[in-house]
């Protein structure tokens, strides 16, 4: 897949002075990890593709005003985690459909869902917060200290929440998931 | 571990999306250049506040902002109308009892309380001083009687014109007519708490003085049975049939049949304290909230079974709710959360809608709580 920071620069400027084919490579390069980090932490496809979404759309809002000596990819992901965690625990907080129906709606996912449903299975079994730290670590490869500077958290914490999350995840899956 | 596959529906939304991006790119007018970090800086403090909540302590300070200043968002600023039509409630607040008209018109009762409706809502009983008095929601009185140390007069739910009232004199569980006549004592030494009717009968449960539950014929006397719970009852009620009783106390909920010979506990001991809990109308079920750890959670037993009492989690929030009332048609659960100042509409158990309405105590003055959603 093409997208060095160079041509993603170049995407950025070309977006910025009107051109729809250059937003169009940076959604593309995007949007499906953007979209798979929704997905993971918020295990619904369709919050995922509301949140996804409206992080492009925060995006071209803000295009005008977006430093382009900055990488995109984290201003983006930072938004998509963010919301991703927020969702999870307004979810957590108000319950829209009873145990039940979320226990009817994961089943439902199954079939079509090309993730090891370990994985999946296992990382719904962790906090929002648990979650999140090690999508950003391991599906979209930042740092624990860019991580940190993500969500804003002390690098100590981040690292805890991986060791813990990965503690966690190995019980779950039964096999290293390092 | 592999995270390069693509997630389900990844590809479609993917599409979507950038049809909804492309119109919102083709759309937007461009801004001049000057360099402005707001959105950003929003976004890191709005990291920062989610952070801070991850932690148990900073869970409790996001806890305790949600009480303080949230409460559900998108919050209307006062009660504009009831969202079951033709329908009123009944609060009782510091002030008075209020009663609420379905178009959210308003009119204080002054300086009465322990409010609660006829069978039919077309009286009020309540206390103002040393009186007991019936009256119309419009405030015109149509009797009352003295009596010191008076609590919560409950009316039955005949709904033929020869109801009954009970209530509380100090530590007397008496008896009067409707029309407020027969005033008679029949039980002493009992508990405060208010007694519940059996619908569309004279039967009346209330708790004794050594916290047992008494069911008993307001007309004959004859006390028709008994039962102890393992905890103090702090509330009774009938289901809508007359088939159950459930009895509520500090962390536990028990539901008895008609006759008392059955009886259900599906809390277990040691279960988070209960503070609220009302029959769904036309059903059995059963909606509950549970305070504990400063957080509130609503649940709902859909049916009563001996061993498929399972509860749903209705809605979950930090603080304080405190009590939880059905709409008469038992499409709506209003649901007081105290500490966010807010009430809050659900359509239905399975939450297909959340109306929150703020302002709560502004509108009708201190520790105001929906003593009875009524009919139409």
């Amino acid at each position: 897949m093409a997208g060095s920071h160079g041509d993603e620069r170049a995407w950025i400027r070309g977006a910025q002075r009107g051109s729809e084919s250059d937003l169009e490579s940076l959604f593309r390069h995007h949007w499906p990890r953007a979209y798979r980090a929704a997905y993971l932490v918020v295990h619904d496809a369709a919050a995922a593709e509301d949140i996804a979404q409206e992080a492009f759309l925060a995006a071209v809002r803000s295009l005008d005003r977006f430093d382009r000596r900055r990488p995109f990819g984290p201003w983006l992901h930072r938004i998509v985690v963010n919301r991703a965690i927020d969702w999870s625990r307004a979810r957590a907080l108000r319950r829209e459909v009873g145990e039940e129906a979320l226990v009817s709606v994961a089943a439902g996912d199954r079939p079509e869902n090309p993730h090891p449903q370990t994985l999946a299975s296992a990382l719904a079994e962790l906090s929002p917060e648990h979650r999140a730290v090690i999508v950003l670590r391991h599906l979209l490869e930042y740092t624990p200290g860019e991580i940190a500077g993500l969500l804003g958290l002390p690098r100590g914490t981040v690292n805890s929440r991986l060791r813990r999350g990965l503690d966690e995840l190995a019980q779950q899956v039964e096999e290293d998931v390092r | 571990m592999s995270w390069r596959e693509p997630a389900p529906g990844e590809s479609e939304a993917g599409e979507r999306s950038w049809r909804v991006v492309r119109e919102a790119f083709d759309e937007r007018i461009p801004a001049p250049r000057p360099r402005n970090w707001r959105p950003l800086v929003a976004v890191a403090v709005a990291a920062a506040i989610l952070a801070a909540a991850f932690t148990p302590p900073g869970q409790a300070v996001l806890g305790s902002l949600r009480d303080v200043v949230k409460g559900e968002e998108n919050a209307k600023p006062a009660l504009f109308s009831l969202p079951s039509p033709r329908s009123r409630l009944l609060v009782n607040s510091s002030q008075g009892a209020w009663v609420v008209q379905s178009d959210g018109s308003k009119r204080l009762l002054e300086g009465y309380r322990d409010a609660s409706w006829s069978p039919r809502g077309l009286y009020l009983i309540a206390v103002r001083g040393h009186e007991l008095r019936a009256l119309e929601p419009n405030g015109d009185v149509h009797w009352s009687i003295g009596r010191a140390g008076l609590d919560d007069p409950r009316w039955s739910s005949e709904g033929t014109g020869d109801e009954r009232i009970a209530y509380l004199a100090r530590r007397t569980l008496r008896v009067i007519g409707g029309d407020g006549r027969g005033d008679r004592a029949l039980a002493r030494d009992v508990t405060r708490v208010p007694p519940a009717w059996r619908p569309r009968t004279h039967v009346v449960a209330y708790v004794d003085g050594n916290g047992r539950i008494v069911v008993r014929s307001a007309d004959s006397g004859a006390v028709q049975w008994t039962a102890s719970v393992r905890q103090r009852p702090a509330a009774l009620e009938w289901s809508g049939d007359g088939r159950y009783l459930l009895a509520r106390s500090a962390s536990s909920l028990t539901i008895f049949s008609s006759t008392g010979r059955q009886r259900l506990e599906p809390l277990a001991q040691g279960a988070a304290p209960v503070v609220d809990a009302a029959f769904r109308p036309l059903s059995h079920g059963i909606a509950f909230v549970q305070r504990a750890a400063g957080r509130s959670v609503l649940w709902f037993y859909p049916q009563l079974l001996p061993d498929a009492t399972a509860a749903r989690r209705v809605f979950a929030g930090a603080g304080s709710f405190e009590a939880v009332a059905w709409s008469p048609d038992a499409r709506w659960l209003a649901l007081t959360w105290k500490s966010a100042d807010q009430w809050l509409f659900i359509r239905s158990a399975a939450v297909r809608k959340v109306i929150p309405v703020s302002g709560i105590e502004e509108a009708f003055g201190p520790n105001a709580r929906i003593a009875g959603w009524c009919c139409p």
